[in-house]
């Protein structure tokens, strides 16, 4: 008998289906992948799971046997269904302990909360997610993104229960952190819990995985056991179609230095130096938190920084605002696309013509007319998928909210680009497309400065590497010599 | 008909125009008379001005409460001035100027020190408040003829209050639809992070909101002081409210990124239509503030149930 049973599920929104007449099962016990390009369905298909969405009628949700009709969260949760949101459901002005037993903190006998036995077992709650080092009583906004992670994670965890859904649960930890959670999923496996591991990380669904299934467009796909499935033929079933081998330019670097930092402090990074040609991607790389966006907002002129120079084509610069920097020809695409990159309900035309608002600029500009074809001209290399420019950008799949993103820089010909985690949050597909994107800058003589968590990505994508580690450069690799071990040592401390 | 349902603009100007079409129906010897209509647009031609600086800065998420008191110690200041003896134009340009000083010490806070909106601008709206106070004490009357003038002429039978919010309304609908600079607002309230990291210097642009939206306040000040032909203390008290109930029935959102200039326009109507209409009724103030406190709570939730439905 199986842990859980999905049969035949569907969803209907207005004017789209976003699930159709999916199945799936989960054996206790076992970690079951689930993977799919952004908008496949896979948050649908959990959300149903988890209450927060009704199964359209003809579908059904067998637990332990027996069918199961989930009308809220709560009940999901008295049935043993804990899942881990890809986006944080933490309240930073309340402590860590506060937030794990959020609306199910421990009473003493006069119905008060019992604040000994909160911290106890909160304690307990830290210890099994690799974060015994913290008190119970620290307030979440002053912890790192990857240690919220890990106190979602934890969050979870407290309700005991039968089948763990984790949403991208690495998205935002790092490596070795990474390395201890697997290690947590396996005791928990142990134990009988059967564990859904949604991920765009192959490599660590190829580690982790018992199962893999595979959703497309709302539909199942297949099943494959893990010891049979290998890259190319997840990606040809998440996308329908082979992407082929990412293949590196012939490089043109000119020997033009483009930007060159020379001993840049600041807050959080000390003495970073570094040239980078035109036509050349250099990679920032690094652990979470090693300092690598701080740099570069300080170079764009979002930050300040202490000491140091930032030259530009052979000029020295000193940008106090990122509208000085626009002006010198960089461009930056923040991590942060949601908070930092996009504007939500503004359309795709605007949200790339946003860049043409920059400066000191007080007139009409060359019009409106010229605008939109500038708009239109983005929109249409870039195959950002929307029913129209006129398309809010929030409605938008990550991918494709990163494109317009690209497309507002891309606009303004930039000679420097600055990418922090580009492909944070987006489909294989347009993964590939943003590649190529970058490399066809780079062949037309774009300095590009790569920052990327995806050692993959780093060593697909990069001419050399500068490998941070707690704010300085710990070691420069060159593409040829790189490989993911190394660059992990520098990145850890370790020479 | 869902995108006209969803443009604030659209529907409130058809709302007026029923409203309209069922008072004449109702009152048609009192209602549908140009001197009643002219009324109207009179009685919120100069909030309206307020309502345009408000709108702008609504459409950057953020808002102004002490544009009231800016009214008052513009108007105040000028008339003080006119009876030290002072020509009227420098009279004029004083009280502009002061209005002006206001709205930087605003954005300065708000923009560069980093000091909440609400609470700079609330503390302002006190301080102002109190400064009218001092300089026009029990009110300050016997201005000027070439002062009264500016807020009581007429031209083509119509009141000149009503030419000056026109032109002001056509001039900032203008920039706001055509230039780089009004244009940027949007994108500041639509994500102030990103628009920073896009190149626009949004400290900047808050600060200039501010000094514009102050500026405004001030030359509504001069109007209403040379309609009044006095400067009383407590002129202008309760504006901000209005102004910003005003802007909001025209289409603005508390969380910026949108709004028209004309929405501020309709919003103010709409206010001035039913007021209008409660006084022919006969029905008693208090009745007006409670059924306007609850067509806001509608024409919200009607927006916010509509988006939700929009979204998924």
């Amino acid at each position: 008998m199986h842990l859980l049973e999905l049969k035949n599920i569907s969803k209907t929104f207005p004017g789209v289906k976003a699930l159709k007449g999916v199945s799936f099962t989960l054996n206790s016990g076992e970690v079951h992948a689930l993977c799919g390009e952004n908008g496949a369905g896979k948050s649908t298909l959990m959300n149903i799971l988890a209450g927060n969405l009704q199964p359209d009628v003809g579908g059904e949700i067998v637990l332990e046997g027996q069918i199961q009709a989930i009308q809220d969260f709560n009940q999901a949760r008295n049935l043993g269904i804990s899942i881990v949101y890809q986006e944080r459901s933490l309240s930073d002005n309340l402590s860590i302990a506060e937030n794990i037993y959020a609306n199910c903190q421990p009473q003493n006998r006069w119905g008060f909360l019992d604040y000994a036995q909160l911290y106890a077992d909160s304690k307990g709650v830290l210890t099994r997610v690799g974060l015994g080092e913290l008190a119970p009583q620290t307030l979440v906004e002053d912890l790192s993104a990857a240690q919220k992670q890990l106190v979602e994670i934890g969050k979870a965890l407290a309700q005991n229960p039968k089948i763990l859904i984790l949403d991208e649960p690495t998205a935002s930890i790092t490596e070795r952190e990474t390395q201890h959670l697997f290690g947590l999923i396996k005791d928990l496996k142990k134990t009988g819990v059967g564990i859904i591991y949604i991920s765009h990380r192959l490599a660590e669904i190829f580690a982790i995985a018992d199962r893999i299934t595979v959703l497309k467009d709302g539909a199942y796909q297949a099943t494959l056991p893990a010891q049979e499935a290998d890259s190319p033929k997840l990606i040809k079933l998440m996308v329908g179609r082979d992407l082929g081998e990412l293949v590196k330019n012939q490089k043109s670097t000119s020997n033009e230095v483009a930007l060159e930092v020379k001993g840049l402090s600041g807050l959080k990074f000390q003495n970073i130096h570094f040239k980078l040609q035109r036509g050349e991607i250099l990679a920032l790389a690094g652990l979470v938190g090693a300092g690598r966006s701080e740099v570069a907002r300080a170079i764009f002129g979002m930050d300040r920084y202490e000491s140091g120079e930032i030259w530009v084509n052979g000029q020295q610069k000193r940008f106090s605002h990122p509208a000085d920097a626009v002006a010198a020809g960089l461009a930056y695409v923040p991590e942060e696309r949601k908070s930092q990159g996009i504007f939500p309900d503004h359309s795709v035309a605007e949200n790339i013509l946003a860049a043409q608002f920059a400066g000191a600029n007080w007139g009409g500009g060359e019009g409106e007319a010229h605008r939109q074809k500038l708009a239109q001209q983005q929109f249409d290399d870039l195959h950002i998928v929307a029913p129209s420019l006129r398309q809010v950008v929030r409605l938008l799949s990550g991918g494709n909210q990163q494109k317009t993103v690209l497309g507002r820089w891309l606009s303004k010909k930039p000679q420097v680009l600055i990418v922090d985690e580009p492909t944070h949050g987006v489909d294989v597909g347009a993964k590939f497309e943003i590649y190529q994107l970058l490399q066809k800058l780079a062949a037309q003589g774009t300095a590009i400065l790569l920052i990327s968590s995806e050692l993959p990505e780093v060593l697909a994508l990069a001419d050399r590497i500068v490998v941070l580690c707690a704010g300085q450069i710990s070691g420069e690799l060159n593409a040829a010599e790189a490989t993911e071990e190394g660059i992990l040592r520098l990145a850890a401390g370790m020479n | 008909m869902k995108q006209l349902l969803q443009d604030r603009v659209a529907t409130l100007g058809i709302l007026i125009l029923l409203i309209g079409i069922g008072a004449s129906l109702a009152f048609p010897q009192q209602f549908p008379t140009f001197d009643n209509l002219q009324q109207i647009v009179l009685n919120v031609s100069i909030e309206t001005i307020v309502a345009i600086g408000m709108m702008i800065l609504m459409i950057a998420g953020t808002f102004d409460l002490s544009v009231g008191s800016v009214l008052a110690l513009s108007g105040s200041l000028a008339a003080w001035m006119l009876v030290q003896g002072y020509p009227m134009p420098i009279a004029v340009v004083v009280a502009l100027l002061s209005a002006l000083a206001v709205g930087w010490f605003n954005g300065f806070f708000i923009a560069r020190i980093g000091i909440n909106a609400l609470i700079q601008t609330l503390a302002t709206m006190g301080i102002v408040r109190g400064l009218v106070l001092l300089v026009a004490g029990s009110g300050i009357q016997d201005l000027p003829y070439s002062f009264i003038y500016i807020g009581q002429s007429k031209m083509l039978k119509v009141q000149s209050p009503i030419w000056w919010m026109l032109a002001l309304l056509l001039v900032f609908h203008l920039l706001l639809k055509r230039s780089i600079f009004f244009r940027r607002y949007y994108y500041i309230g639509g994500n102030e992070r990103a628009a920073d990291l896009s190149g626009i210097r949004v400290g900047n642009m808050k600060l200039y909101g501010f000094v514009l939206s102050a500026l405004l306040a001030g030359v509504a000040g001069i109007l209403l002081t040379s309609r009044l032909g006095a400067a009383i203390s407590s002129m202008g008290k309760g504006t901000e409210l209005r102004v910003i109930t005003a802007v909001i029935l025209g289409g603005a959102s508390l969380s910026g990124g949108q709004g028209r200039i004309l929405g501020a326009f309709l919003g103010s109507l709409f206010m001035g239509l039913i007021a209008n209409i409660m006084v022919l009724a006969r029905v008693s103030g208090a009745w007006q503030d409670i059924i306007l406190g609850l067509i806001l709570v509608a024409a919200i939730g009607f927006d916010v149930v509509l988006r939700n439905r929009a979204g998924r």
